[in-house]
C-alpha cells in the first residue's frame, strides 16, 4: 500500500469525489501549534508497491487544519487555515495564479470546511471562535454565521440528501442541527459529557449521525429518539477525532483516535469493532473513505505519514 | 456572542433554491411521524412536548445568586448540556422570579413582558400602579416588611421591659439596702477610732526607733551574705567553664581521629552539630524533596496511564518535540524553522476555471441495490478517467472492465471474505441480498435536488451504459399494491425509463422528482413516455 511522508503533521485527508486516484492532504508544522501549512495533492500510484505522484502543492502561512474539495468543480478546494482563513484554489490554473480566494473572516482558527454534496454550490466552515459560516465560491463574503455554540465548533458537516441541514459539533459537548432556511439551529443533542471532537451523517439513513469524542467513545444517534444512542462504540484508548460513515454502506464507519488506531465499526451488530488499524506512530487525526472506490480508506497523523488502503488488507503491506 | 444570528446578517439564500423549497416543504410534510410543527423541515426538530419537571430544576438553577452573576451564554449551554430543548430553556427565562438588585436586562425585559402567570407582577400592579415596576416591587416589599418588623419590634420591646422590672426587683433593692446600712456602720467605727488613736504615739515613736535600729543591722549582714555568695558562684562558674573546655578539646580531638580514619568528607554533619548548622540542611533537603515531587506530579499529570476502558478521558501522551514546541512557545519563543509566506492571493477576482467533469451521483442517491451501483461505478469511473488520463500524464491501464486499478480489486476479495468470515457478514451480507427485514418505509428519502448539469453532453455519455440486469429483477420482486409509497413510484418510473431504454441512475431519481411535482399519485404509470421526457428536460433547464 502507498505511503507519502508530508514535511509537516498530516491533519486532513480528503478523496476527490471526481478523480478516484486523486486525495488532498492538508498538514501543519510544528504539530499545528505555531508555523505553516502546505495542501499537498496527491495522485494513486500504478501500483500499490509504488509511492504517491505529488500533483500539486501550496504553501500557506498558517497550519491547514483541513481541506474539502469542489463538488461542482473537478479542480477546486478549499482549505481551513489556523490564522481563521479560507483559502480556495483551482488545480487547472498555474501555481503562481493561486490561490484564487483568501475569505477572511473568522476570528479564530477554522477547524473544519465541508462542501455541500446535493447543491454543490456551497460549504460551511466551523471555527474555534464558536461560530460556523455558510460560502459560496461566487460571493467574497460569508452568506450566513450561525453563532449559538458556547465553545469552539470542531466540525460542521452537510446532511447527504437534505440540502439545507448540517450538523455541528462543538467542545461544548453539544451537537446541533441547522437548517440553512431557519434563523436558528433546530435540535439541540446533548451527546456527550465532554467535547465532541467530530460528526458524520450517514449516508442511507438521514437522520443518524455519529459523533466522536473526548470521552474516547463514538456514539451513533438518531435524532428522532435523540435522548439516547443508538449505540455506543467503545475501544478507542484515548479521544477519538474524528468518524466517517462509508458512503457504501448504511452500518459501516470507520474513526481514528489519538490512541494512533484507525477502528472500522459496524454499529448494527453486537461487537461492533470489525477491524483496527494500527499504521500510525503518533496521534491519527485525518481520516476519509471514498465515494468512488467502495471500502477505500485514507488516513493521516502527526507522525507525517499519509496511508491508503482498502479495509481489510494491511495499509503497511508492501 | 450571545446574540442568536440575525437572519438578516447576510443575503438570502441563492435564488436557484427558492423554487425548490415548496417542493421540499410538500415532501417532507409528507412524512411527518410526530405532531406536526409549524417548521417544515419536521424531521430535524424536536418534537417532544416540554417537560414541566425540567423547566421547574432550570428556573431553580436561574434563581440562584451565583448563577444570576455569570453571563448568559454560559447559562445556556449548561442547561443544553443537561439534555434541555431549547422551548424548555426558553421558559425557564422567561418564569425566572424576581429580579436581582444588580439585575441583567434579559431578567427585566422578562418581567415587564406580559406574563400574568407570575403572581408577584399582579401584586406589584396592585400596589403601585403609577410607578415602574422593579421600583414598585421593591418598595412594595419594604412596605411588607416594615409592618412586620413593628409587631416583632414592640413585641420585643415589651419581653424585655418586664424581664428588666423582674430583675431590679430581685437584685438591685436588696443591694442598695445593704449599702445603706454599711454606710451607717462606717459612720459609727470612724467616730470610735479618732477617740483612740491620741494617747499613745509617743510609745510608739520609741518602738518605731528600736526596730529601725535593728532592721539596719539586718540589712548589713544581709547584703555582706550576698556578696560572699556571689564571689562563690564565681568561682564555681569558672571551674565548669574549665572543665566544659577540658571536654571540648576531647571531643575535638575525638573527631579529628575519626575524620583520619573514615576519611570521609561528609562529617561536616556530625560537626555540625554543635554549629547548629543542620537545621539549615534539613530545610534545605526538605525543598529538594517537595521539589522532586512536585516535578512528579506534572509529569504524571501528561502522561497518565488510567486504563483505557474507563470513561473518564485522559490525556493522551503527547510526543516529546510537541512538549518542547509548547514550552518553546510559553517562554515567548518562536519556533526557528517559521517562514514568511505570503499566501494571499495574486488576483482576489481570479475566475476559477471551468469544470472539466459533469459532478458525479452519489452511491447513496442511486437505487436501491447497491451491488448494481458497482460495476455501474466502476464503468462510469473508467469513462471519466479517460478522458483525463492524457492531461494528468500518468497512464493507467483501464480498457473497459477487464483490467481493474488495484485498488478497486477489493470485488475479489469481498466474495472471499463474505464466503469465510462470519464477523464480517454482517456488512456485505446487508449488500449482497435483498434487506429481509426494513419495511420499505425506511427507504422513503427526499430525492436530492438534482445537480447542476454544467455539461449536458457528459450528462448523455454518463447515460449511455445500460442498467444492470439485478434491476429488472428487483423491479419484478416488488409488488405494487401501495401507490402513494414513494419507493414504488420509483420503481415503477424507472421499469417505464427502462422500457423506454435511454434513462441513466441520475435520470431515474430525477424523473422521480418531476413525477412528484406534477402529480404524486399513481396516474404516472399510465402516462406516456414522452411526456416523462419532456417533464426531464424542463426540470433539467430549470436547474
Amino acid at each position: 500500500m502507498p505511503v507519502f511522508k508530508t514535511p509537516f503533521n498530516g491533519y486532513s485527508v480528503k478523496f476527490s469525489p471526481f478523480y478516484e486516484s486523486r486525495l488532498a492532504v492538508g498538514t501543519a508544522q510544528n504539530f499545528g501549534i505555531l508555523g505553516n501549512g502546505r495542501v499537498h495533492i496527491l495522485d494513486l500510484p500504478p501500483t500499490p508497491s509504488s509511492p504517491f505522484v505529488e500533483v500539486a502543492s501550496f504553501d500557506t502561512a498558517d497550519g491547514v487544519y483541513d481541506v474539502a474539495w469542489s463538488e461542482s468543480h473537478d479542480s477546486l478546494l478549499v482549505a481551513a487555515l489556523a490564522d481563521g482563513s479560507l483559502k480556495i484554489y483551482d488545480l487547472s490554473l498555474p501555481p503562481t495564479s493561486n490561490p484564487i480566494r483568501s475569505l477572511q473572516e473568522h476570528s479564530r482558527e477554522v477547524q473544519s470546511v465541508d462542501y455541500n454534496p446535493v447543491r454543490r454550490d456551497s460549504f460551511v466552515s466551523s471555527s474555534w471562535d464558536d461560530s460556523i459560516k455558510l460560502w459560496t465560491l461566487d460571493r467574497p463574503a460569508s452568506i450566513r454565521s450561525f453563532q449559538e455554540h458556547a465553545y469552539c465548533v470542531y466540525a460542521a458537516v452537510w446532511n447527504p440528501r437534505h440540502a439545507d441541514v448540517f450538523a455541528s459539533a462543538s467542545g461544548d459537548c453539544t451537537l446541533r442541527v441547522w437548517d440553512v432556511r431557519e434563523p436558528g439551529s433546530t435540535m439541540v443533542v446533548a451527546a456527550h459529557e465532554f467535547e465532541i471532537l467530530s460528526c458524520d451523517w450517514n449516508k442511507y439513513d438521514d437522520c443518524v449521525i455519529a459523533t466522536a469524542s473526548v470521552d474516547k467513545s463514538v456514539r451513533v444517534w438518531d435524532i428522532r429518539t435523540y435522548r439516547t444512542p443508538l449505540a455506543v462504540l467503545n475501544g478507542h484508548g484515548y479521544a477519538a477525532r474524528k468518524v466517517k460513515f462509508s458512503p457504501h454502506n448504511r452500518s459501516f464507519l470507520v474513526s481514528c483516535s489519538y490512541d494512533m488506531t484507525v477502528c472500522a465499526w459496524d454499529y448494527m451488530v453486537e461487537d461492533a469493532r470489525i477491524g483496527q488499524y494500527g499504521h500510525h506512530t503518533e496521534f491519527a487525526v485525518g481520516l476519509d473513505m471514498s465515494v468512488l472506490v467502495e471500502g477505500l480508506i485514507a488516513s493521516t497523523g502527526w507522525d507525517e505519514l499519509v496511508y491508503v488502503w482498502q479495509y481489510g488488507t494491511d495499509p503497511r503491506a508492501p | 456572542m450571545a446574540t442568536p444570528p440575525n437572519p438578516t446578517d447576510g443575503n438570502p439564500p441563492t435564488p436557484a433554491t427558492q423554487p425548490t423549497q415548496p417542493t421540499n416543504q410538500d415532501q417532507q410534510d409528507s412524512k411527518v411521524e410526530a405532531p406536526s410543527q409549524t417548521s417544515p423541515t419536521s424531521v430535524f426538530v424536536n418534537s417532544e412536548p416540554m417537560r414541566e419537571e425540567q423547566v421547574q430544576n432550570a428556573v431553580k438553577f436561574l434563581s440562584h445568586p451565583k448563577v444570576r452573576g455569570s453571563p448568559v451564554i454560559y447559562r445556556r449551554s449548561f442547561l443544553e448540556k443537561k439534555g434541555l430543548t431549547k422551548e424548555e430553556i426558553d421558559e425557564a427565562f422567561k418564569r425566572v422570579p424576581d429580579p436581582p438588585p444588580s439585575a441583567t436586562n434579559v431578567n427585566q425585559d422578562a418581567q415587564v413582558k406580559p406574563s400574568s402567570s407570575s403572581q408577584p407582577q399582579a401584586v406589584v400592579q396592585t400596589l403601585q400602579p403609577a410607578a415602574a415596576a422593579p421600583p414598585g416591587t421593591i418598595s412594595s416589599m419594604r412596605s411588607r416588611f416594615h409592618w412586620s418588623h413593628a409587631v416583632f419590634a414592640i413585641g420585643l420591646l415589651a419581653v424585655s421591659g418586664a424581664g428588666t422590672a423582674v430583675l431590679i426587683k430581685k437584685s438591685i433593692v436588696p443591694r442598695l439596702k445593704t449599702w445603706i446600712r454599711k454606710v451607717v456602720l462606717e459612720e459609727e467605727d470612724d467616730i470610735v477610732k479618732k477617740i483612740d488613736s491620741k494617747p499613745s504615739l509617743a510609745e510608739e515613736a520609741a518602738a518605731a526607733a528600736k526596730a529601725a535600729a535593728a532592721a539596719a543591722a539586718d540589712v548589713a549582714k544581709a547584703s555582706q551574705e550576698m556578696l560572699n555568695s556571689k564571689n562563690e558562684e564565681r568561682r564555681r562558674f569558672e571551674e565548669f567553664t574549665n572543665l566544659l573546655d577540658v571536654q571540648v578539646r576531647e571531643m575535638k580531638s575525638m573527631t579529628n581521629a575519626i575524620r583520619k580514619l573514615e576519611g570521609q568528607s561528609n562529617t561536616q554533619g556530625r560537626a555540625s552539630f554543635v554549629d547548629q548548622e543542620d537545621h539549615g540542611i534539613a530545610i534545605s533537603n526538605s525543598k529538594q524533596m517537595y521539589v522532586n515531587n512536585k516535578v512528579d506530579y506534572d509529569l504524571r499529570s501528561v502522561r497518565s496511564s488510567s486504563p483505557p476502558t474507563s470513561a473518564e478521558p485522559s490525556v493522551a501522551p503527547h510526543p516529546k518535540s510537541y512538549m518542547d514546541i509548547m514550552a518553546m512557545i510559553q517562554r515567548g519563543e518562536r519556533p526557528p524553522n517559521i517562514r514568511d509566506i505570503n499566501d494571499q492571493p495574486p488576483n482576489p477576482n481570479q475566475q476559477p476555471s471551468n469544470p472539466r467533469l459533469a459532478p458525479r451521483a452519489k452511491p447513496w442517491e442511486l437505487s436501491q441495490a447497491h451491488n448494481s451501483s458497482q460495476p455501474l461505478q466502476s464503468q462510469v469511473s473508467s469513462e471519466g478517467l479517460n478522458s483525463k488520463v492524457q492531461d494528468n500524464g500518468v497512464t493507467y491501464q483501464l480498457n473497459g472492465d477487464s483490467s481493474v486499478p488495484w485498488w478497486q480489486q477489493k470485488n475479489v476479495k469481498i466474495t472471499e471474505i463474505e464466503n469465510g468470515d462470519e464477523l464480517k457478514a454482517g456488512i456485505y451480507g446487508q449488500r449482497f441480498s435483498e434487506p429481509p427485514v426494513q419495511p420499505p418505509v425506511q427507504r422513503s428519502w427526499v430525492p436530492p435536488q438534482p445537480p447542476p448539469v454544467a455539461m449536458p453532453e457528459a450528462a448523455e455519455a454518463i447515460r449511455r451504459p445500460k442498467p444492470a440486469v439485478q434491476r429488472e429483477q428487483l423491479v419484478d420482486d416488488q409488488s405494487v399494491t401501495n401507490p402513494s409509497d414513494v419507493t414504488d413510484e420509483l420503481l415503477r418510473v424507472t421499469k417505464i425509463s427502462e422500457s423506454g431504454g435511454a434513462m441513466e441512475v441520475n435520470g431515474g431519481s430525477l424523473v422521480l422528482n418531476s413525477s412528484v411535482e406534477i402529480n404524486g399519485g399513481s396516474s404516472v404509470l399510465n402516462s406516456s413516455e414522452i411526456q416523462e421526457d419532456h417533464s426531464y428536460e424542463q426540470s433539467v433547464h430549470s436547474t
